[in-house]
């Protein structure tokens, strides 16, 4: 077997960002773009005598899916927590910029180009944000990313994929809420405020971070997923996400609008109302929504397994 | 320089001291009102004149308190602020959306925020995505030709910076002789996390402004466009940056403004070098092999 359907089975959770950013595309169709061979690392670290990266930690390149290309972004969490500096960030909002560049290119050359042959930008995440070494930076980096989302709107559409136990956090929190549509494992955690965070600035009576089930019920795919903040719940493995992504790339970009959860007066009267809701109930605990939501075994969600969770869970309805 | 008395908390004022007198119209904007006083209230959101021009503000309460989410106040922009300023965004997008470039209307926002809600019914609910919304609303509005204009007169932290500031076209910045802070983090905390002494940290920093805290590092990674030494000076200089901005977006100079612009003003001004260069690296590297992922014809 070749090394690309060995990765296919593999957990997603424990795969390295390459290894995501290779299986999730077509056997053989990688391109890395600022790779590790050309040693493009942060001269803020080495100015602070810590350890670089060849690659900032992060891995961007172009791919494909049948006939659609898909510029990837692979944020590898065991370099610095995949912490977004100067270099990852620039290496980020310029995958973007080249998915609509090559998408106008196309559409100018092609009159004729299918739903199905304009390009996506799938971006696994992995990451708490920005990197406190490099923090100025990082965070104007941040900035460019939703530029560039919002740029790539009724063009590109931006799929997220969470299935790291980083997961996404911080201002990586915002990016991954402003794509089109995210696709999560149960393993894989999303919001803006870490636990440890909201522990230290509010009280372990708020949040205890050493809880992880607490933490799982809290920004856990299953969570999200019940939120409607994650379109799509998947197995822990590098093929299942690579399935739902398959599904959805050659879909035309008005579908992904239909996906989002925000980004238009009308999702945020929508989000309003949940807000209303959170207003009203003053939850305990996620449990308390889950059960709001129509849920009878609210309490067990988290132990039945897989299958079970997904053919059986209610998701909240506003 | 000399010291001046902080406005932070005092956003209420700063508006005061910018708009054309008695011209803000607070909780209206375009066709759309915000009349319940309890929704919401650390965000100020609202119409003035500004030159005589019809300008939509965005501005923060550091004295209000959301009974609702007792994690918001002193300014913090919990989930109802962040969306009711996404509102007052597209609120200004539909008031304009047939009028021409020139005619659109400015926004202001007025920064004095520390933070994003950081409580648990927040991210149960996803204090990510109100945030978010109101970045990709105002990044919206000033792809369809709002010139938008931050003014920094307090605290611009991290997320809540990012939030509310950093999708402008231009951000201005009261000096720090206003006590102005302009931080992901002190540099006190971050040499905790890191675990880097702080003397070094401070040596680093006078040569490198990737990490330290304040409106001229931010200045120099071009974070900042203008920093001003007055309160005085802020009314002045926001007329002035509209004009500016209307006058590049009518030149379709778009990519010398917002996010992208403050790219090329940090590698400009020597405090953010490399990114320019990894990026010309990757359009080589994908200019390369662009025609292997071209569809076939």
């Amino acid at each position: 077997m070749s090394n690309w359907q060995n990765l296919q089975p593999r957990s997603f959770l424990e795969a390295s960002a390459r290894d995501r950013a290779l299986g999730l595309v077509d056997e053989g169709s990688f391109t890395e773009l600022a790779g590790p061979f050309d040693r493009v690392t942060s001269p803020h670290l080495e100015l602070l005598g810590d350890a670089v990266a060849f690659d900032d930690g992060i891995v961007t390149g172009i791919g494909r899916i049948g006939k659609t290309p898909v510029f990837v972004i692979s944020q590898e969490g065991k370099f610095i927590g995949g912490s977004v500096g100067e270099i990852g960030g620039a290496k980020m909002v310029n995958t973007i910029k080249l998915a609509i560049e090559f998408h106008d290119d196309l559409v100018a050359k092609h009159p004729d180009l299918t739903d199905e042959e304009k390009p996506v930008v799938v971006i696994s995440f992995e990451t708490g944000g920005v990197r406190l070494h490099e923090a100025n930076a990082g965070l104007l980096a941040h900035a460019e990313v939703m530029d560039q989302l919002q740029k790539a709107r009724g063009k590109v559409p931006v799929i997220a994929v969470i299935g790291s136990k980083v997961g996404g956090f911080g201002g990586m929190g915002f990016v991954a809420a402003a794509t089109d549509a995210i696709i999560m494992s149960e393993f894989g955690r999303l919001g803006l405020t870490g636990p440890e965070v909201i522990e230290q600035e509010m009280g372990k009576e708020e949040f205890d971070a050493s809880d992880r089930a607490l933490v799982y019920r809290t920004t856990g795919g299953r969570h999200k997923y019940i939120m409607g903040d994650a379109n799509f719940l998947v197995q822990d493995s590098i093929e299942a996400f690579r399935k739902q992504v398959v599904e959805l790339a050659p879909l035309p970009v008005s579908d992904f609008e239909a996906m989002r959860r925000i980004g238009s007066p009308e999702t945020v009267e929508k989000q309003l109302r949940l807000v209303a809701l959170a207003a009203e109930m003053q939850p305990q605990d996620a449990v308390d929504v889950w059960a709001k939501a129509g849920n009878e075994n609210a309490a067990g969600l988290l132990d039945v397994p897989f299958a079970e969770f997904m053919s059986t869970v209610k998701r909240l309805a506003v | 320089m000399e010291m001046q008395e902080s406005m932070m908390g005092r956003g209420r004022e700063a508006i005061d001291m910018i708009v054309d007198p008695e011209s803000f119209q607070e909780n209206t904007v375009g066709a759309q009102s915000f009349d319940d006083p309890e929704f919401g209230p650390g965000a100020v959101v609202g119409t003035a004149t500004l030159d005589g021009k019809t300008t939509t503000i965005i501005a923060s309460d550091g004295n209000a308190f959301n009974e609702k989410f007792p994690v918001v106040y002193a300014g913090i922009i919990g989930m109802e602020e962040g969306y009711k300023m996404a509102q007052a965004v597209y609120a200004s997008i539909a008031a304009d959306a047939e009028k021409p470039l020139e005619e659109k209307r400015a926004l202001v926002l007025i920064v004095d925020t520390p933070g994003n809600g950081p409580g648990k019914v927040e991210e149960i609910f996803g204090m990510n995505k109100a945030t978010a919304a109101y970045q990709l609303a105002l990044a919206e509005a000033r792809l369809k030709g709002h010139a938008i204009i931050a003014m920094v007169i307090g605290r611009a932290i991290s997320g809540a910076f990012l939030c509310h500031g950093l999708q402008a076209d231009s951000i201005v910045s009261l000096d720090a002789n206003y006590g102005t802070m302009i931080h992901v983090m002190p540099l006190t905390s971050v040499s905790r996390i890191i675990k880097k002494p702080l003397e070094v940290l401070e040596e680093i920093s006078k040569d490198n402004a990737v990490f330290a805290a304040g409106p001229r590092f931010f200045y120099s990674l071009g974070g900042v466009g203008l920093i001003v030494d007055h309160v005085d000076g802020m009314r002045p200089a926001i007329i002035d940056r509209v004009a500016e901005v209307q006058k590049a977006k009518a030149e379709g100079k778009q990519d010398t403004l917002g996010p992208w612009g403050r790219g090329a003003l940090g590698a400009e001004r020597g405090g953010r070098v490399e990114r320019p260069k990894v990026m010309a690296l990757m359009n080589e590297e994908f200019a390369a092999v662009a025609g292997q992922y071209a569809p076939a014809r």
